[in-house]
């Protein structure tokens, strides 16, 4: 606990043996002289009245002390000094989703879960790239978050319905499911990172949200490999999403093993789904494994805390307020 | 209007008193053989003839009383009266008026004063001068850092160095004599005559509402906030404990016989003055008289 305007408190404190020294100063108000006063003084009643009346005047002055305390306090500014290692918010997401039929749900369950999210992000930048045979930039990274949930609703609606002007543009390659070409495009929906390495702009962590699949068909521009190169030049981290995989056995060549293994090269992490109820939880604990991972250096933050003093000030005003009403005759 | 006295006085001084001695005036009281050394003048020819051998005419002798003021010049004097006005105000009026009618009467005034450190005696004197020195001196005595009040000690001094009757008009306020100034009271009682003024104290507990200031104990310098005496509980416990003093100290004095009465303020001082002469003139008849009783003029 610091104070801001430490000089207050000294001031107050002038200020108040002013006021006494005033005080003291001060004629005495004018009072009649009277005999025998212990006609009144020597009653029982009167010493009650009398305790009472001190009692109060006590409190009225210790109310009134603590009052003056809290708002020069209060005045001061206190504020309350901490080193934290804040969590870096500054992540940037890209929903890479593949969306051939078989997708659909994920992808709408993905859409689903971001749109919420999106809600509260702070300092997060989130794109939307959909695939199939040829990409589309649905919104690139924007900390727009309005307009980001927006478009992820409209997403959702749409990957719900599985049909609409929403997929326009996706099949104007050979084949479909390009994975390589999606992921490629969506790896390049990023900043280039600055080659000086200039640590203040290429800080921000950058994951992508992959959900295919990984049934290849047709000739991709880029193949999975190359794609996942690309991603690990560009410190991309790509977080797989697989509702298809239906590998059996250990081989390396059956999609899901591939799949797993390319997020695995970029320090990502591959998750097979059941169904689409359960990409909620996984994009959380993404989520949270992103956060954890990424921790800025330690920050001095002076925040301002003048509750404490302001609520005792208020208590003692209002006690204060109480009395005086007692007080009046 | 004057002082009346039960008694008749024993100074020689002349005035309008009934006196033990005799002597010339008006008033006639006997006839008695002629001795060598009588005034001729004083023979009273008629009886002589009638006689046979020479009568002298006895008058009763007019002689003046000595006045005493007594007078409480203690702090307690200089607080506040019930009227509002100073104590010492009213207590000079008092001892002016009593004082002027006791000057133009013919009597000598003197003046004791004190409190509970000193007490000073202004022999009886006769003149409106020495009536004025009297009063400057009560005027004077008066103040809040003169020690406190004790009219016992003036009476004890009255009982110890003055000799002689005297018609002792004390003016006190509203102390409550103790067993010990009772006795002391009593034995003045006995030996002198005395009317007693009493001057109300302020009336502590004002009613709620009223602006009162609040007040200083002049004894103890007890600060007396007038917002804690205006609290009903309060009022109601001052008003008996106020009536049951007044009671006490009326009591008091029916039982010593003193003729007492009260005034709170400056106008009503003559009235209550009046009342008090009335009072003791009166007490002639209630009281068990010693001697004759005096003779009455004015």
């Amino acid at each position: 606990m610091e104070l801001s305007y430490w000089w207050i408190l000294p001031l107050t404190a002038i200020t108040v043996v002013f006021a006494a020294w005033l005080h003291r100063r001060r004629k005495p108000r004018p009072t009649r002289a009277v005999a025998y006063g212990e006609r009144l003084t020597g009653l029982p009643e009167y010493q009650q009245a009398l305790r009472r009346h001190r009692l109060r005047l006590a409190l009225a002055v210790l109310l009134g002390a603590v009052f003056l305390a809290a708002t020069a306090t209060a005045a001061a500014r206190p504020t309350q000094r901490s080193t934290e290692q804040p969590e870096i918010r500054n992540r940037d997401i890209v929903l890479c989703l593949d969306v051939s039929g078989s997708m659909t749900g994920t992808d709408a369950a993905i859409a689903g879960v971001f749109q919420e999210l999106a809600k509260e992000f702070d300092g997060e930048r989130i794109g939307m790239v959909i695939f199939d045979s040829s990409s589309v930039h649905v919104f690139p990274l924007t900390d727009d978050y309005e307009y980001a949930a927006e478009q992820l609703k409209l997403a959702k609606e749409a990957l719900d319905d599985g049909a609409g002007s929403f997929f326009d543009g996706t099949w104007n390659g050979e084949g479909s499911s390009l994975i390589g070409d999606g992921l490629a495009s969506c790896v390049q929906s990023f900043p280039d990172t600055d080659p000086s390495g200039d640590q203040g702009t290429a800080k921000r962590s950058r994951s992508v949200v992959l959900a295919t699949d990984n049934f290849l068909s047709g000739e991709p521009i880029f193949t999975l490999d190359e794609a996942v190169a690309l991603a690990a030049t560009k410190n991309v981290k790509v977080h797989a999403l697989n509702p298809g995989d239906v590998d059996y056995g250990g081989r390396t060549d059956q999609p899901g093993a591939q799949l797993r293994a390319a997020a695995e090269r970029t320090g990502g992490s591959y998750y097979k789904l059941d169904s689409p109820e359960a990409v909620p939880g996984i994009v959380r604990e993404v989520q949270a494994t992103e956060a954890t991972s990424y921790r800025a250096a330690p920050q001095a933050i002076v925040t301002d805390t003048p509750a404490w003093p302001l609520g005792i000030a208020l208590l003692a005003g209002a006690g204060m307020l109480v009395l005086g009403w007692r007080l009046e005759p | 209007m004057f002082i009346f006295s039960h008694r008749r006085t024993l100074t020689l001084l002349d005035g309008e008193y009934g006196s033990v001695f005799k002597g010339r005036s008006l008033d006639f009281d006997e006839l008695r053989a002629y001795v060598p050394g009588d005034e001729v003048r004083d023979i009273d020819w008629k009886a002589t003839a009638r006689h046979g051998s020479p009568l002298v005419k006895r008058y009763v002798a007019v002689r003046r009383h000595s006045v005493l003021l007594l007078v409480d010049t203690g702090r307690n004097m200089a607080a506040e009266a019930s009227s509002g006005e100073g104590k010492k105000d009213i207590a000079v009026h008092a001892a002016g008026v009593m004082g002027y009618l006791a000057c133009r009467h013919g009597d000598d005034v003197g003046l004791l004063h004190g409190n509970e450190a000193t007490s000073l005696y202004v022999p009886p004197r006769a003149g409106e001068e020495h009536l004025e020195r009297l009063l400057r001196d009560i005027d004077s005595q008066i103040t809040l850092e003169s020690p406190h009040g004790k009219i016992a000690k003036q009476l004890d001094y009255v009982l110890r160095y003055l000799k002689g009757r005297l018609l002792i008009v004390v003016v006190a306020d509203e102390f409550l004599p103790d067993d010990h100034t009772e006795a002391m009271l009593r034995r003045l009682r006995a030996r002198h005559e005395v009317l007693w003024l009493t001057i109300q104290d302020a009336e502590l507990a004002p009613t709620p509402g009223s602006a009162a200031k609040d007040s200083t104990d002049v004894r103890t310098a007890e600060p007396i906030p007038s917002r804690l005496a205006m609290d009903s509980k309060v009022r109601a416990a001052y008003a008996t404990a106020t009536g049951e003093r007044t009671r006490r100290r009326r009591d008091t004095f029916r039982r010593l016989g003193i003729a007492e009465e009260h005034t709170g303020g400056s106008e009503d001082v003559l009235t209550a003055i009046f009342t008090l002469l009335e009072k003791h003139r009166s007490r002639a008849a209630t009281t068990a008289q010693r001697g004759k009783g005096g003779t009455s003029a004015g």
